[in-house]
Order: C-alpha cells, then sequence, then structure tokens
C-alpha cells in the first residue's frame, strides 16, 4: 500500500484551488523509517509527505484543535480514521464544508514489529466511509470478529482478571496522552480534571487511573473506532484496547450489532432517545 | 456549620412495627451535622409539622431530613413545613423509611432498622450539600386546544369553556360526534344516544368560547405548557363554509355513490354529503377521493345546483396557528377487524357482522331504519347469536386486555334486538359477563329475565353455512358439552383498539404511548388524566377503552386540570431542572437528542470575550424541562447541573454509606 504520490498531486492541486488552509499528513520521522504527522501549511513542504502501511496515525486527531476545527482542512483518512470523522462531524465538533478528506481503502498498517496490526487483521470497515475522494479499490465491511487478546483475557476467572487489570494499571503515570491522541477527546475540559467535581482525583494511584481510564473508556463507548491512537502515544504501553474492545463486543451483542461511526448522524448506542422504546418500567 | 433537624415518623404502625424507632432517633443524633433527632406518630399531622416548625426556630436549622413515607406522598407538605418557619423549602430532604425499608423488609426487624438508618445517614449528608433553590414562573397563554370531536371532546371543550377560556376544538372528520353519534340506545338506561349527544354537539357550535374547527387536523406542536404553538391543517372541503346554508340540494344531485363510513358501509353516500342528518356543522364536504370533477375535471354539478355559489373546486388545505397554553387529546378508538377468526367464516359469510354495524342497522336513523337485517337477503333475523371476545383477550389472534364495554353493550344489544323483533331470539357465548357499574348488573339480568336471552358460556368453535342459515358451533362449559345454535344472523362482539393515528400524533406531540398504541398517562392511579408532558391531557378512549360514563367523567376531570393549569397569570414551577455550564460545553448535541421532553436546543454564543466568531452550545427550556437528569448523565463534559441533584449531593450521599 503506497498513495504518496497520489496524496501529494492532490495536496498541490487542493492547494493551488485555495480550497484548503492546512493539510494534515505523515511524514518520515528523519531517523528511522517510521513516521510522524505533519501539518503543512505552506505548498513547498508537499514533497515530503508520504502514506504507506506505515502511516498509522488517525489524523482526525489533528482536527479538534482550536487552530484547525474553524478552518478548511485537507487530511487522509482510512477506514478507522473515516468513522471517527464521521462521529465528529455528528456531534457538531467540525462543518463538513472545511474538510476535504483524501479516502484510503485501507489494506491494513503495520505494528512496531512490522507485522499487520491486530486492529487491522479484526477490521470491520477497511474503506473510508465519508470522504471527498476515494483512492484504491473498495473491500467493502468486513464480518465483525472477536478481538482475539480480549477472548484470552475473558476466558480467565475473575480474580486473574482483576490482577492483571492492577498490575497493568500500575504503571500508568497519569500523562494523559491516551486522551490527547484520542480524536474523540475533545471536551474543553475533561471531567477528570473538574475542579468543582469531588469524583475524581489526579492522584498518581492505581485506583485512580483505575476510575480514570474506565470513566474514559465508558465516554467512548458506542464511539470508539478502534484505531488504537491511544496505544500508540502511551509511553506505559498499557494494553487500552482491551477496554474499549470489551464495550464494542458488549454494545454489538446488545444493540442491534451497533459499531460506532458507520452511518452519518450515528450517534452511538447510548445517545438516542426514540418514543418507540418500550417505558414499561416508567412510571 | 451545616445544622440538620431529623424528624423520623412512626407512620401509625406501618413504619413502627417492622423498624426499631427509638433507636434509629438514637443512632442519627450521631451523624456529624445533626442537631435534632425527634420522633413522631404522624409526622405530616399538624403536631408533626408544628414540631418540625419550632426545631427550625430554636435550633437554627440549617436544613431538615424528614424519614417517613415516599417524598412522592409528602415531600410537599414538609416543604411547606419548612418554608412557615422561614427556611427555604428546598432544604429538605426525605429519607424514605416506609416503602424502601419497613413494607419491603417485614420479616427481619434488625435489618430494616439498620437499612434506614442508613438512608437517614444518606438524606443527611444529601442536604448538607442542598443549595437555596426558588420556583420558576412561567407565563400561560389562556386557551385550550382540543383534538378529537366526539363525546370526550365535546366535554371537555363545554366545560374548558363555561369557565369562560377559549378552547379551540378540531375534529378530522366533516363532523363532530364522533362514535356516540353512531349509536342506537345507550346502556345501562336505554336513552337514545342522539337525543343526549346532539344538544351537546349544538352547544359546541354556538358556544361563545368554543372555536370549532371540523375536518382538520394537528400537524406540528412546538413549545411548552402554558406556551404551546399548534399548527392545524384545515382539509380543503371545497364547499365555503361560511356562505353554504346546508340546504342539500348538492348532496340530492351529486351523481357519484360510495360506501358509506358512517353507517359501517352498510349503504351508500354521495361524493359530497353530510356524514349524518344531525351533524355540527351541517355543511357538505367534497370527498376529494371520489368526486369526478375533483379526479377527472367533468361533472360540476353540485357547483351548479348551489344557489348560493358556495362549492370553490379550487379550494386548498389551509394551515392555521393558534397559540394554546393546554392540549386535551380525545381520539377515541377504533374497532378490531375480525379477519384472523377464518374459522368463523369472517369475510365468506355476509350474515356475520360486527356490533357497530348491528348498532347502525338498530338505530331508528340508521340505514334500514331501525330493524335488523340479514345482509344476504334482506330478512329480519329471528335467531341471532351474538358472540363476546372477538380479539379481545386473545393472546393467540387479538390483543390481550379485556374492552371493558363489549359484555354491555351485548346486553344492550339482545335488549334492542327483543324491542325491534319481538319473536326473536338472542343467544349469547360469552367467557364472563363483566358488568361492573352503576345499574350495570342489573342492567345484564334485565337482558336475561326480561328478554329471555339465553347465555351461554363458553367459546364458538366454528361457524359454517347450511341452506340460508349458519350454523354456530361453541361449547356450554357449564353443561360441559358441544353446542349447535342454527343462527339466521351471527354479531361479533370485536374488541377496542386505539385510534389507528395514535402513535404519530403521540410522536407529534411528545407524548408516551403503550405497546397497543394507548396513549401513557403519567400514573395509573394518581395521574390517570396527565400525560407526563406537562399541560398535555387525555379524555376517554384514547387512554384506555372506556364507556361514556366514564369517559364524560375523564374528560370533565381534564377541563378542571386545564383550569386549574390557567388558574392564574404565570405558572409556578418546580426549579429542580438542569442548567448547562456554557464555557465547559462542547456542543456535541447528544443531550438535545436524549432529552425525552424536547427541552434541550442550541444556541450560538461568542468564541471568545468580544470575539465575533460564534460555537454552539446547549440550552435548556425551563419551561418544558422536568428535571429528569438524562442529560446530566449523558453529558461527558460534565457540563450539566441538575438543582435538587448536584454532584455534591449524590457523592455526599454515597460517601455517607
Amino acid at each position: 500500500m503506497d498513495y504518496t504520490k497520489q496524496i501529494q498531486e492532490i495536496a498541490s492541486k487542493l492547494f493551488a484551488e485555495n480550497k484548503i488552509d492546512y493539510f494534515v499528513g505523515c511524514k518520515q520521522n528523519g531517523f528511522d523509517d517510521n513516521q510522524v504527522p505533519f501539518l503543512i501549511t505552506d505548498p513547498q513542504d508537499i514533497p515530503k509527505l508520504v502514506f504507506n502501511d506505515k502511516s498509522v496515525f488517525n489524523l482526525t486527531n489533528y482536527l479538534k484543535a482550536d487552530h484547525t476545527r474553524r478552518k478548511r482542512v485537507g487530511l487522509v483518512v482510512k477506514g478507522c480514521d473515516s468513522r471517527s470523522l464521521n462521529l465528529l462531524l455528528t456531534e457538531s465538533q467540525l462543518k463538513r464544508e472545511n474538510v476535504y478528506a483524501i479516502g484510503i481503502c485501507c489494506e491494513g498498517v503495520v505494528n512496531e514489529k512490522g507485522e499487520k496490526a491486530q486492529n487491522c487483521i479484526e477490521c470491520v470497515m477497511p474503506d473510508a466511509v465519508v470522504f471527498d475522494e476515494l483512492l484504491g479499490t473498495p473491500k467493502g465491511r468486513k464480518d465483525y470478529i472477536a478481538n482475539v487478546d480480549l477472548k484470552e483475557l475473558t476466558e480467565k476467572p475473575l480474580v486473574e482478571r482483576a490482577d492483571y487489570f492492577s498490575k497493568v494499571f500500575e504503571n500508568c503515570i497519569r500523562c494523559n496522552a491516551c486522551r490527547h491522541s484520542c480524536p474523540l477527546c475533545y471536551c474543553a475540559k475533561c471531567c477528570i480534571d473538574q475542579e468543582t467535581s469531588t469524583l475524581y482525583n489526579g492522584s498518581n494511584t492505581t485506583s485512580s487511573a483505575m476510575h480514570a481510564l474506565m470513566t474514559w473508556s465508558l465516554h467512548l463507548a458506542g464511539r470508539c473506532v478502534d484505531c488504537r491512537n491511544c496505544e500508540k502515544a502511551c509511553p506505559s504501553h498499557l494494553p487500552l484496547h482491551l477496554l474499549h474492545k470489551q464495550n464494542e463486543k458488549v454494545i454489538f451483542e446488545n444493540f442491534q450489532q451497533h459499531l460506532a461511526g458507520m452511518e452519518k448522524d450515528d450517534r452511538g448506542a447510548f445517545y438516542k432517545y426514540s418514543l418507540t422504546d418500550p417505558d414499561d418500567f416508567i412510571l | 456549620m451545616a445544622r440538620v433537624g431529623v424528624f423520623t415518623c412512626f407512620c401509625g404502625a406501618n413504619i413502627a412495627d417492622f423498624i426499631d424507632v427509638p433507636q434509629v432517633v438514637e443512632a442519627t443524633k450521631k451523624i456529624k451535622g445533626v442537631k435534632v433527632s425527634a420522633e413522631y406518630k404522624y409526622m405530616c399531622s399538624d403536631p408533626g409539622q408544628q414540631m418540625i416548625r419550632d426545631a427550625i426556630i430554636q435550633n437554627r436549622l440549617t436544613s431538615v431530613v424528614v424519614a417517613a413515607c415516599s417524598p412522592r406522598m409528602h415531600e410537599k407538605t414538609f416543604r411547606k413545613a419548612l418554608s412557615d418557619a422561614g427556611l427555604n423549602p428546598y432544604m429538605l430532604e426525605v429519607a424514605n423509611i416506609r416503602e424502601h425499608s419497613s413494607w419491603v423488609h417485614q420479616k427481619d426487624k434488625k435489618a430494616a432498622t439498620e437499612k434506614a438508618s442508613d438512608l437517614i445517614r444518606m438524606a443527611v449528608a444529601k442536604s448538607i450539600a442542598n443549595e437555596q433553590l426558588h420556583e420558576i414562573s412561567v407565563p400561560v397563554t389562556k386557551r385550550a386546544l382540543v383534538i378529537g370531536g366526539g363525546i370526550a371532546g365535546i366535554q371537555a371543550a363545554l366545560d374548558i369553556a363555561d369557565a369562560r377560556i377559549p378552547v379551540t376544538l378540531i375534529e378530522r372528520s366533516p363532523s363532530i360526534g364522533g362514535r356516540m353519534a353512531q349509536l342506537d340506545e345507550t346502556f345501562p338506561t336505554l336513552d337514545c344516544s342522539q337525543c343526549i349527544l346532539t344538544p351537546k354537539m349544538v352547544d359546541v357550535a354556538s358556544h361563545p368560547y368554543i372555536e370549532l374547527i371540523p375536518y382538520s387536523e394537528v400537524i406540528e406542536l412546538d413549545g411548552y405548557v402554558g406556551n404551546y404553538k399548534a399548527k392545524i391543517r384545515k382539509k380543503a372541503s371545497y364547499v365555503n363554509f361560511s356562505t353554504c346554508t346546508g340546504c342539500g340540494a348538492c348532496t340530492q344531485k351529486c351523481p357519484v355513490k360510495v360506501s358509506n363510513e358512517f353507517n359501517m358501509g352498510i349503504d351508500k353516500r354521495k361524493a359530497i354529503y353530510t356524514p349524518f342528518p344531525q351533524a355540527v356543522p351541517n355543511k357538505p364536504v367534497i370527498d376529494a377521493e371520489h368526486c369526478t370533477m375533483l379526479l377527472k375535471g367533468k361533472c360540476g354539478i353540485c357547483a351548479k345546483v348551489c344557489e348560493k355559489g358556495s362549492i370553490d373546486f379550487k379550494m386548498v388545505d389551509e394551515v392555521i396557528e393558534r397559540e394554546v397554553g393546554a392540549v386535551v387529546v380525545a381520539t377515541g378508538y377504533d374497532l378490531w377487524d375480525p379477519k384472523p377468526y377464518e374459522e368463523y367464516g369472517v369475510g365468506r359469510y355476509k350474515d356475520i357482522i360486527t356490533s357497530l354495524e348491528f348498532e347502525r342497522m338498530v338505530s331508528a336513523s340508521g340505514p334500514t331504519n331501525g330493524l335488523p337485517l340479514r345482509p344476504s337477503d334482506g330478512k329480519v333475523p329471528k335467531n341471532v347469536v351474538f358472540i363476546k371476545c372477538i380479539g379481545s383477550r386473545d393472546e393467540a389472534k387479538g390483543i390481550e386486555y379485556c374492552s371493558k364495554i363489549c359484555c354491555m353493550y351485548t346486553a344492550k344489544h339482545a335488549i334492542l334486538l327483543h324491542h325491534k323483533v319481538h319473536d326473536s331470539h338472542a343467544y349469547i357465548f360469552y367467557m364472563d359477563i363483566r358488568a361492573a357499574g352503576k345499574g350495570y348488573e342489573e342492567f345484564v339480568k334485565r337482558a336475561q329475565v326480561e328478554t329471555a336471552a339465553t347465555y351461554l358460556r363458553g367459546r364458538v368453535s366454528k361457524i359454517y353455512k347450511k341452506g340460508d342459515k349458519l350454523i354456530v358451533r361453541g361449547e356450554d362449559a357449564q353443561l360441559g358439552q358441544v353446542v349447535e345454535v342454527v343462527a339466521d344472523l351471527v354479531v361479533l362482539a370485536t374488541a377496542v383498539i386505539p385510534y389507528k393515528e395514535n402513535p404519530p400524533l403521540a410522536r407529534l406531540l411528545g407524548i408516551s404511548y403503550d405497546k397497543y398504541g394507548y396513549m401513557s398517562e403519567a400514573h395509573p392511579k394518581l395521574r390517570p388524566v396527565e400525560t407526563a408532558k406537562a399541560g398535555i391531557f387525555l379524555a376517554g378512549c384514547t387512554q384506555a377503552p372506556k364507556d361514556i360514563p366514564d369517559t364524560v367523567a375523564q374528560a370533565s376531570a381534564c377541563a378542571a386540570k386545564v383550569c386549574g393549569l390557567f388558574s392564574g397569570d404565570t405558572m409556578k414551577k418546580d426549579p429542580m431542572i438542569s442548567t448547562i455550564n456554557t464555557e465547559n460545553c462542547t456542543g456535541c448535541q447528544n443531550c438535545v437528542t436524549v432529552c425525552p421532553y424536547q427541552a434541550i436546543v442550541t444556541e450560538e454564543i461568542p468564541l471568545g470575550h468580544g470575539s465575533k466568531e460564534m460555537r454552539i452550545v446547549a440550552k435548556i427550556n425551563e419551561g418544558v424541562c422536568q428535571g429528569c437528569g438524562s442529560c446530566v448523565a449523558i453529558c461527558r463534559s460534565m457540563s450539566i447541573n441538575l438543582a435538587g441533584f448536584t454532584d455534591p449531593q449524590i457523592i455526599n450521599e454515597i460517601v455517607s454509606i
């Protein structure tokens, strides 16, 4: 998978036609063959743009900053990225006309070992669902498969699972990189940081970390698109996907096979009120 | 520094028998912040309230906890006691130790006592974080909208208008009157339905405070209690009502004949028609689906014969707006289609009819001039079989509930049959006879004794044709044997079902409905007239199957509620509603979608101080918000606060146990 050339062409065209103010893509980091996200304001930087199976980032994360969300931005979206873009649009964080999305029919990106990443193996929608132009050949939606790590973990008894999580979350340093790297964590002030609330505290203990991360995962329940930006950002290498995948599984099984961001104007399983919901239990 | 007073109630024996109240009172004294802990036999009584008032003044209490029954019962009573003693009424917390403890843990006094102490401790902790709240005033538009012109709508409109409150009554058909206008005589006194209904219909038309808009429907309702804005579509009648005299020349000359729905399709009406002779308003309308002038552009006879020139083929639907403060929903009922009863030959045998068809036939003004006739050959039937519970109480084919009125009207039909055809005989197959009501049981007795109707307890398994007779095969459960009745006519007492357009109407009004399609009341026992949406009330069969006396009573109850609502220029509203912290709001609008009352809208505010760029944030409509808290739970950025249930209050409660 290498779309570098096409993307460079489209980006220069967009700048030439004055359709965008910024372009968000990826470039080589300069010391190994890994990449970093790259925000272009000057068309001269376009030759630095690359896009291949090492372009692992969900670039929609860079649309939520104050200086980008009101500007016209062009960017590249893979299947999962486009789903989070869909959610950002639905949740009124962006205006559709301000975004020029180059959709990719993704063949999967690699992990740090150079193998195909686990979330790409389990991916349900490799093609972009929202785009202005689409590169590659669409492969269509695939069947939902349960996460391998989660399966392994849920087979263990409850005590072992609790032990596992308390051991893992011990390593959390409360740096909040997971939150900052998540495209859907756009609140001006996170609930965890509210001074007026006595619910959360910022102390660096295992229980505080667990409390904060569980809250975070519940706020992403029915919204997480499994892009794993959070895991890539985490300096302690926490298996954060376990929390999200568990929520995704429960919602998929109980809410009419709901998957986040697949359709326009779909706010997710928890954010609906319908008069056709049976309300026999409400007095 | 918090100074809390705790007052524990015995509730006679209700609480004291299952909870050790003195022990609870002693335990309460040790809770931090509690200055007074007292007990009394009936806290809600005047001496009990006096005790609270005195304690507030003597001990300079900052908040009060009453440990008694459910706050639904007496929260208002105790709030008033607080405000009488000069304390903000919202500094009260009620610990429900009756429904939540003594009633449900009657077998374990020790555990019940402990739980009561826990509940009180939580309420004390919450009350310490209580904030002073003040009632909200909302302006009121004093005009009511009544949807549906049946007996329920008519009664509600008349009662409201008699209190000198303007009413807009809308009816989807060309005339008011509804189902009651179709009936012949009414149980249990056998007065003529038309004779008691038509004077009321005329009253509606002539009442100075009632605006009658027939042939119309609601298409939109915006706003909130006291301040609704309704959009009403007046369907094109193609007749100018202001000049039409109702002479009837047009209906006589119209050449198009269509099935008459008022007479259940037994006879024909014209394409320009008044539904029945006593219609109010007594003006004809053109049925656009059948009029050849409107369909093909040929004919126009009605326009030629009309001396006043009232026919206007170019008329179009008109949308008008009315500002109203309250809405009464009285859409009425439909009848269940008995098609699934294939073994009875429904649809195959012409001489199987529904009870409303029978009703139209025995009506003096009906299509057969008051004589029941067999649809197949027009002969007068001698043996008539009535089968009850067609669709009702039938989980397999119909609906689970009892339609309530069929037992009574079937008894009425037996009597009416006897009155019209003296040598006839009625056989009635029934499951149970449900005749609870004033004079009802006596009425059924009258059918059984005076008219000698044969009541057979059991279900009919099959109906088949033999010659020109119908053989009704069923079970007589009391004899335990199969019986066969040779019948000339079979009448099916089909179930009452909600008006078919109820669900879309409910969605439009923003009220809820049950699985059958009946509109849901706010509380099945204590608020049977109100809906969960303030200012919208229910009358008649729109809520559940009802007979005429119950319908009229409920309609009058609606009128009383509307008059109560309009008793002042402004309405007081509970201040326990949500507020938005716009600084923190991300504008994701999830709260807008989860709000069951459509109380949240969006507004644009400047991005920063003096900035020209705008951003979207949520905004609560104070008049509509009911304080359910759905938005608070859904808000990820914790930008919504529910007064009376703030985070510190809830956390205090949780931490205290």
